[in-house]
């Protein structure tokens, strides 16, 4: 490893034990750690905004292929900057409506197909009770629907309405629950890797010292 | 000649994709709905809906603020514009900031996605001149902080243990950071009301938080704290849809059950 | 006007891109597909009102010596140096901003992502105390799914592997689809007042 390259890996070290300082309490290392994270990644994505975006499909596009139709988003994008202003800001509306517009009408017909449509499809399966998959499909039937009615907001959840929300609550908590012991291992995973890269660092860093030592550079 | 014309309606109407005419249906009949009730909520017909004690708790929240004399932090989630969490959250945002304009509770909003941030301000403003109070807008109140996912975190933490707010409410669309925010909000004392549509971030804010809002919950919220007719009409509309769907679910499996399968085949999307 | 317009724009745009999912000319897909890449360059113009926000409310602090102003002051030198290095230099691997941003983002990121493992012990230490059936349910089922993921599990009964799965595979599942299903509902619905004006917070006021 260069010096350059151990100055960089140090800093990488520094800031991962700054940000582990947190689980102590809010200090002066973290704040430190936090603040300059927030400013480097503001700034990041700013150049990667400028260099992927504003260049291939503005400047490119209008002056280099000649796309002049492109200068209308490019000028919804400048009536943005009109909420600088506190007597123009309305006319940034335009442009509020015109990403809104969009969003909205590509998300309608896919949340449809994708998250309504495909899951009747897939939990309307045979069921008997014949066999243990037939059965667990029957279970997944009565559970879709009991959850569902808790979701109900037309009406109390009192008598058989009740009974069926209390089995729908019943299974949301399973659900979560699951949802919980599935993701320990995975974060406890996350902790290893950065013990790991610590682990590594000083390994590294221990050996740096001992070559530098040996030949007299920093002396 | 009917049969005929039928039969070559596809040809007739090239440009129209009928593998997707399923949706298409659909969409109008769940359409056919909302104004059904939103008609129903004009002429003033009375619509009940239950409670549901996490909405209850927003008010809750933004009064213990008030009382603690501590700001309210609203987190509305990750997700740009695009995702309609956000323009829920966005929605909710309003009705928040009405609370806190009445009852002169400051209000913080930190923001991931830089569109987002003047949608928020025009939510907030609205909400301070919906409560008759436009010159208390604070516009330091909306603060974007980064379009990264934990440099957010970072900045959202440290928000929560400087500025101290009594109430966190967190609604929109959140990944793996949703964990930090609401642990670091617990430490602080905050009472703390999630919702999220985002399943796998569900088991989290249960339990981390005070009050846990699950999935359409999130998009009822408006319609539950404005209880303005029409929009208390589209969330009849959509329990229908919702009883609906169950009673195809029931039939759906008794056909198929039957080795009927035309109608589960109508749902399929190709 | 300075709502109606608006709203007229936001509703013919969500009709155009509606009537696209349904629509299988190409003339109209690559006129869609265009408009989609405007709504791109609209958000990159976009990003000059989170800086500046951030710019406006830091050099405030920094202004008026509130607490912690020195480090709004590391706050916008990260930003001002990463803009000065990628314009300057360029963005791509090997040069100075590459490496300011993989040794002092990266780390922190991971490091973030690291915390969660202490974050969700806490959060289980308090989950597990069981004080009504449903916090029960959920303390239970998250111990059972942890231990039939392990070996210990299937030592401690063989078939604790196969019960995990059914967990997954029937109430989790279960659970998940009828979730879905209601926020599709709610998500549509709200689009659906978004586009006719019903829900316009949006906008703002007059």
């Amino acid at each position: 490893m260069t010096l350059v390259e151990m100055i960089w890996t140090s800093s990488a070290a520094l800031l991962t034990l700054f940000t582990f300082s947190y689980l102590y309490k809010d200090n002066p290392f973290y704040k430190f750690a936090e603040h300059l994270v927030v400013g480097v990644s503001a700034g990041y994505f700013a150049i990667i905004l400028y260099y992927g975006s504003f260049v291939p499909k503005v400047i490119d596009t209008i002056f280099k292929q000649g796309w002049w139709y492109y200068s209308i988003p490019a000028a919804l994008g400048i009536l943005m900057w009109t909420r600088f202003s506190k007597k123009f800001s309305w006319i940034s509306r335009f442009s509020l409506a015109f990403y809104m517009g969009i969003a909205v009408g590509v998300s309608i017909p896919l949340t449809l197909q994708n998250y309504v449509l495909k899951h009747l499809v897939e939990t309307t399966r045979p069921i008997n009770f014949t066999s243990l998959n037939g059965i667990w499909q029957f279970l997944v039937v009565v559970f879709v629907f009991s959850t569902l009615t808790y979701f109900f907001f037309s009406r109390e959840h009192k008598g058989a309405f009740g009974v069926s929300a209390k089995l729908g609550i019943g299974v949301l908590m399973i659900a979560f629950g699951a949802g919980f012991g599935l993701t320990v291992m995975g974060r406890v995973s996350l902790l290893a890797e950065r013990v790991l890269f610590l682990k590594d660092y000083l390994v590294e860093l221990k050996y740096f010292l001992y070559m530098l030592f040996k030949y007299g550079i920093l002396l | 000649m009917i049969s005929y014309f039928i039969l070559n309606i596809p040809s007739a109407i090239p440009w129209f994709d009928f593998n997707r005419i399923n949706v298409l249906i659909t969409l109008a009949v769940f359409f056919c709905f909302l104004l059904y009730f939103i008609g129903r909520a004009k002429k003033g017909k009375s619509l009940f809906i239950r409670r549901i004690a996490g909405l209850d708790a927003i008010e809750e929240a933004v009064g213990r603020a008030t009382e603690m004399g501590r700001p309210i932090l609203y987190i509305p989630g990750i997700e740009d514009m695009d995702n309609i969490q956000t323009v829920a959250s966005m929605i909710i945002l309003g009705n928040v900031a009405k609370m806190a304009a009445t009852y002169e509770t400051p209000l913080i909003v930190p923001i991931c996605r830089p569109f987002v941030v003047p949608v928020a301000e025009e939510s907030v403003q609205q909400g301070y001149l919906a409560a008759g109070k436009p010159d208390a807008y604070d516009k330091n109140s909306v603060r974007y902080i980064s379009d990264e996912q934990f440099a957010y975190t970072a900045g959202v933490n440290g928000i929560m243990l400087r500025e101290r707010p009594a109430a966190n409410l967190m609604f929109g669309s959140f990944f793996a950071e949703s964990l930090l925010m609401a642990e670091t909000g617990f430490s602080t004392g905050a009472i703390q009301v999630a919702g999220t549509a985002n399943i796998h971030q569900l088991p989290f804010f249960v339990v981390a938080c005070d009050y846990t809002i699950i999935g359409e919950e999130l998009y009822a919220v408006s319609a539950y704290l404005s209880k303005e007719p029409k929009l208390l009409g589209t969330l009849k509309g959509s329990d229908l849809a919702k009883l609906v769907i169950m009673i195809i679910l029931v039939l759906g499996a008794i056909l198929i059950t039957a080795n009927i399968l035309w109608f589960k085949n109508w749902f399929f999307v190709q | 006007m300075r709502r109606e317009v608006p709203l007229v724009i936001c509703f013919l745009l969500g009709a155009l891109f509606i009537a696209d999912y349904f629509i299988s000319n190409p003339t109209f897909d690559r006129i869609a597909q265009t408009i989609n890449q405007w709504a791109i360059i609209v958000i990159s113009f976009a990003y000059v009102l989170g800086v500046a926000n951030i710019a406006r409310i830091n050099t405030g602090v920094i202004k008026r010596r509130e607490k912690d102003w020195v480090f709004k002051l590391v706050l916008l030198f990260g930003l001002l140096l990463m803009v000065i290095l990628g314009i300057g230099w360029g963005i791509r691997e090997g040069t100075v901003f590459y490496w300011v941003y993989m040794n002092a983002y990266y780390p922190m990121q991971a490091t973030m992502f690291a915390l969660l493992a202490f974050f969700i012990a806490s959060a289980a230490f308090r989950a597990f105390r069981i004080r009504s059936w449903e916090a029960g349910l959920l303390a239970i089922t998250a111990i059972a799914v942890m231990i039939g993921r392990v070996p210990v599990g299937e030592a401690v009964w063989k078939n604790f592997p196969n019960f995990t799965e059914w967990i997954m595979d029937a109430p989790q599942m279960a659970a998940k689809r009828a979730i879905m299903i209601g926020a599709a509902l709610g998500a549509i619905s709200t689009g659906l007042k978004v586009l006719t004006g019903l829900e316009r917070t949006y906008l703002g006021g007059d």
